[in-house]
């Protein structure tokens, strides 16, 4: 047989074009925040602002957690903690930077500013600093599964929440956070139990759904890649998967890592959006939210956890009246799905392919 | 026996892979004892003995799965004694299951291109951006995966769930599986466990016809003894976990120890026979 290396050269495409086609999603995704912000943004409401707001980070949230629960088959319930780091680190980042340059914590400049841009940096940094967390939960992943690893994941979140009421309560002022010396600042000054208010409201439709896209793009890409059925061939059968080479430490703790980084940036703009961050944030309550919405929309599935996501935004919304039912109709919600469909609306298939043209696309895959 | 493939000359510079004297207990249980095997290029063995002989667990010393206590592995003159299985398939050392393990949800064509998984790179900047290298690596993957198929005629149903498939062709995608992750030996684990005697006749075609297409190294555990004897040219039996013979089929075969470790020790008159044994 022909080494694969060896036939890789002459079945690769041209760079110029492969590379157009390979960006264009993401720059098709620039254009959508843009839809978003232009054309949806000034004909909604402010209440539907704010539950387009929350979806779009709910889909962040899904969708990457879908990579561990859905992808890799492995049960993580403490994804509200990777988000609780994305969150304050950047919310942090914002608040901060904005005292320090401009006295004030109110938004600076308008639509694509020096404040918003100062944001999409504290995003990035609060998912670099989520993902490492994500390397440290990812690590005792490699001995746990099933209950134990949930048992880690969910004390993971409960450490997080936990540290966080511990920080201190008084935020600084700019004369404080200049002249602050290494020790003033630990336990750093986030508001403590009484949560991290007075962050800068920065994001808006066009971050918010820009993250969106971009993940959304990033996750399909990846299920239907090398890599994403290596993911797949861990849940389906990690002995089978090592013997066929899959190095799974690697790949579990990559799934973590990926994870993570994504809710970070989501507990990012969270922290812009609502704009105050609670310890309470990083706890079970909001694990559970998501794993609801991987769980309801298909193990596995980008599009259904998509779908599940947006329902399970709004409904709660259009049903206020109902609220402190709230807990126990996800409960039952829950225990219905996994008798009468375990695998989730949509099991691991995406929406597209319960359509009649579905076997042109997967050939075309 | 008739018809068995003249053995390929051995290279010059030894066996393929070569085991000395591996073993492993769990607890008191000695499972495998002082085993050896010398398996030249191009040979096709065959490791036969009673349930609960010893011979998968061989299989899951030789890929890694439990780590000999004693004994060396090597492959193509490089040790394998105490690598991971993933790092020992990306060696070249690639097995199937004695019960299917196909990843049964994912497609036919993915549970064959995961295979290939070691034999290529996947970064995730490139699996973001379709990079040129991403997209060449996807199609020589899918390339192999259709010539591999189209071995035994599978290709149309590429897309179909591995578990749907009957289960002598999952049977079959073990094995291209396997195949699909560039091995130098492949080891097969019963791999005519339930079939009927026409599919295992064809399988033992199969069998030929990818060692010598392919020029595949084979080791393979069978209680078909037709299959067996038909088609490899040395025999290693194991009982209790140690080696009591080995050789040529009509060598094996013939043997007093293989024919006690399967049919028992003959009733009396003992007394006038010396018992040989130990």
């Amino acid at each position: 047989m022909q080494q694969l290396s060896s036939r890789i050269p002459s079945l690769k495409p041209a760079a110029g074009p492969a590379l157009g086609l390979g960006v264009l999603p993401y720059v098709l995704c620039v254009g959508f925040a843009f839809l978003m912000h232009f054309a949806v943004g000034p004909i909604v409401g402010d209440f539907a602002m704010s539950v387009l707001l929350q979806a779009g980070i709910a889909i962040v949230l899904a969708v990457s957690l879908n990579i561990i629960n859905g992808f890799t088959g492995q049960f993580s319930i403490g994804h509200a903690g990777f988000m609780a780091v994305g969150g304050y680190v950047a919310g942090s980042i914002s608040y901060y930077t904005s005292m320090i340059l401009w006295n004030s914590p109110a938004p600076h400049g308008g639509f694509l500013g020096s404040g918003q841009w100062l944001m999409a940096l504290g995003c990035v940094v609060g998912g670099a600093a989520a993902a490492g967390c994500g390397y440290l939960v990812g690590l005792p992943s490699l001995r746990l599964r099933g209950d134990y690893l949930a048992i880690v994941t969910l004390g993971f979140g409960e450490i997080i929440r936990v540290l966080l009421q511990r920080t201190q309560p008084l935020l600084f002022t700019r004369e404080e956070i200049v002249n602050a010396t290494a020790s003033q600042l630990f336990p750093p000054p986030f508001g403590g139990a009484q949560g991290f208010e007075r962050i800068p409201n920065s994001a808006n439709l066009f971050w918010v759904f820009l993250a969106t896209a971009i993940t959304v793009v990033f996750a399909v890409r990846l299920k239907h890649s090398s890599s994403g059925r290596a993911f797949l061939s861990i849940r389906e059968d990690e002995i089978a998967a090592r013997a066929m080479g899959v190095n799974i430490t690697k790949y579990k703790v990559r799934a973590f890592v990926l994870a993570a980084f994504f809710a970070g940036i989501a507990g990012g703009l969270y922290a812009h959006v609502v704009p105050i961050l609670r310890p309470i944030d990083a706890g079970f309550q909001k694990s559970f939210e998501v794993i609801i919405m991987v769980v309801l929309g298909g193990m596995g599935s980008v599009s259904g956890v998509i779908l599940a996501a947006i329902i399970l935004t709004i409904l709660p919304e259009l049903l206020r009246d109902f609220a402190q039912y709230r807990l126990i109709i996800y409960a039952l919600l829950l225990i219905v799905m996994m008798i009468v469909r375990p695998q989730g609306l949509f099991g691991v298939r995406e929406i597209w392919d319960y359509f009649p043209f579905a076997k042109k696309r997967s050939r075309a895959a | 026996m008739i018809a068995t493939p003249p053995a390929p000359t051995p290279s010059s510079s030894g066996p393929l892979l070569d085991v000395r004297d591996i073993g492993i207990a769990f607890g008191g249980l000695k499972a495998v004892q002082h085993f050896s095997l010398s398996l030249p290029k191009g040979g096709l063995f065959g490791l036969i003995g009673p349930n609960g002989a010893g011979k998968t667990t061989v299989f899951n010393l030789l890929t890694g799965v439990y780590e000999a206590q004693s004994g060396s592995i090597m492959l193509d003159g490089v040790p394998l004694m105490g690598l991971a299985p993933d790092a020992i398939a990306c060696r070249g050392l690639s097995r199937t299951f004695q019960n299917i393990r196909l990843f049964g949800q994912l497609s036919v064509l993915d549970n064959i291109r995961l295979a290939c998984h070691c034999r290529g790179k996947h970064s995730l900047v490139g699996t973001a951006l379709r990079s040129p290298r991403f997209i060449g690596q996807e199609r020589a993957m899918r390339e192999r995966a259709e010539s591999l198929l189209s071995i035994f005629g599978l290709q149309d149903r590429m897309h179909e769930p591995a578990r749907s498939l009957p289960y002598g062709d999952q049977r079959r995608i073990e094995i291209l599986r396997a195949m699909a992750t560039e091995p130098k030996v492949l080891l097969l684990d019963e791999p005519a466990a339930g079939m009927n005697p026409h599919e295992t006749k064809s399988l033992a075609e199969s069998i030929r016809r990818i060692r010598s297409e392919f020029g595949l190294t084979i080791l393979l555990i069978e209680h078909d003894m037709g299959l067996v004897m038909d088609i490899c040219e040395r025999i290693t039996v194991l009982d209790h976990g140690c080696i009591i013979s080995e050789g040529v089929p009509s060598h094996v075969q013939n043997d007093p120890k293989v024919v006690e470790a399967y049919l028992g020790v003959p009733t009396p008159p003992a007394a006038d026979t010396p018992a040989e044994k130990h």
